[in-house]
């Protein structure tokens, strides 16, 4: 099974996110404010936008009204740079507006202060 | 794009001056209201952009920090190598341009005529690819026509931008624009703006507004087509930019059907509405909705023609299309006409 460390756990701050290459492919390393790391293909689902360049926020949640809006899970979501898209980091990588499309993710361990990135 | 040999035209994309670029261009007292005093136009929008970069892609933003679309060689390397554009085709509406502004006439006019020796001067001149539109500001309709008289004959100048205002462009008061367009070989473009499309208002939320956008495009189209524009402008073509094109197949069908009920009232069209559409409007494909093939195929059946659609990024904005996901597969004849050649049939100006 392929493995390889990405990153140093110190490279990317709790609430950030980085791209690195596994292999051929780009990959998205993303730290939640946990402190946990999860890692998705650096790729959007919808036109292929580099989700790197997007950011890391929290989401409008659907308690929300119009006129009271609800803020939460900062950090636990991955915005394309280009249309917008939400994803979701703490569940499997889907989308906000479309829960069944989610992007394809890989599994990671931390080891000796290193982020390894496995299939 | 390895996998797709088609050279595209790209018929809207969007480069940015800030206003201190334009200032070399601009007449006193003109340039000392903005030099000295400030000067900005006043805009109307109330909403913060709710995207992750406001109106541009988050990526497109120049490295050392200036605005998406301010910097040539960067969009250069972004857009025009990486994708292997043949052409481009530049339209940004937004200030310092005076596509939106209403009142103060003479600074409207002033700052049309720097915008465009701007384009020409920084853009249309040192990149081969890009052609430009004239930019007018119609509130003062003779100046604006003396500005297509002044640039207009330009060989990289192939459409006058027209702004949006409260009159409708089938009325006579465009129709000396329309005149001095055809005359030099230019269409008429139509980007939407600050205008609302709201009842003259606002909505409450941007993505209200940004769903209706192309109530404005059919309301034009609507209105030119019923008040005589393209008999009388046989040579007069409309490209209707960033609207989407689903909306398409419904408006033609509409007219026509109108048309078959209510001719009478104008006796003057000598064509049905949809052969006017087909023969002299043409319309950029993004914001592209995600269509299946079948979806897409079954459309462009409905329009009864694959002439009408024409390929867009609207670079650098955040609701880009890319040339290899926006639209579904299609065969290679229409595919090849959809990215460059229904544009380079519909611009007498591009080779
Ligand atoms: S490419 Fe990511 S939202 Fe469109």
């Amino acid at each position: 099974m392929k493995e390889q460390v990405v990153c140093k756990t110190n490279d990317i701050e709790p609430g950030d996110m980085k791209a690195a290459n596994f292999g051929k492919q780009n990959v998205l390393v993303c730290r939640t404010l946990d402190g946990e790391f999860y890692a998705f293909l650096n790729q959007c689902t919808h036109q292929g936008a580099p989700l790197d360049k997007g950011m890391i926020c929290g989401a409008t949640t659907d308690d929300s009204q119009p006129g009271d809006y609800h803020y939460c899970r900062k950090g636990e979501i991955i915005r394309c740079p280009w249309h917008g898209r939400e994803f979701d980091i703490k569940n499997e990588g889907r989308m906000l507006a479309n829960p069944d499309k989610r992007l394809p993710s890989y599994k990671v361990r931390v080891e000796n202060e290193e982020v390894i990135v496995y299939k | 794009m390895a996998k797709n040999q088609i050279r595209i035209v790209d018929t809207d994309i969007h480069e940015t001056a800030q206003y201190k670029d334009i200032l070399k261009y601009l007449d006193e007292p003109f340039k000392h209201y903005i030099q000295n005093c400030g000067w900005i136009q006043e805009k109307h929008m109330p909403y913060t952009q709710p995207t992750v970069a406001g109106v541009n892609r988050a990526d497109a933003i120049v490295p050392d920090g200036r605005q998406a679309g301010s910097d040539l060689s960067f969009m250069q390397e972004q857009l025009l190598d990486d994708i292997g554009h043949e052409y481009g085709i530049l339209t940004s509406a937004l200030d310092p341009s005076p596509s939106s502004m209403h009142g103060w006439y003479e600074m409207a006019t002033a700052l049309a005529s720097a915008y465009n020796d701007w384009q020409i001067e920084e853009w249309l001149e040192k990149d081969d690819r890009l052609y430009g539109s004239v930019h007018i500001a119609a509130q003062d309709r003779d100046a604006a026509i003396k500005e297509i008289e002044r640039v207009g004959s330009h060989p990289k100048m192939v459409q006058v931008l027209l702004p949006i205002d409260d009159i409708l462009w089938g009325d006579p008061f465009y129709h000396p624009i329309f005149e001095a367009a055809e005359k030099h070989n230019l269409m008429i473009g139509m980007h939407h703006n600050e205008p609302p499309v709201y009842y003259g208002k606002w909505p409450r939320y941007f993505i209200e507004w940004h769903t209706l956008i192309p109530t404005a495009h059919m309301k034009q189209i609507t209105n030119m087509i019923f008040n005589g524009v393209f008999d009388k402008f046989p040579n007069l073509g409309l490209m209707m930019i960033e609207g989407g094109f689903t909306w398409v197949p419904h408006i033609m069908w509409k007219m026509d059907q109108q048309y078959r009920d209510l001719r009478h009232e104008v006796p003057w069209l000598k064509r049905k509405p949809s052969d006017i559409f087909k023969q002299q409007i043409r319309v950029t494909t993004q914001p592209a909705e995600e269509l299946t093939k079948q979806e897409f195929n079954s459309l462009i059946e409905q329009m009864g023609t694959d002439d009408i659609l024409c390929f867009s990024t609207d670079y650098p904005h955040w609701d880009y299309d890319s040339p290899t996901r926006a639209l579904p597969n299609m065969d290679p004849e229409r595919k090849k006409k959809i990215f460059a050649e229904n544009a380079r049939a519909f611009y007498p100006k591009l080779p």
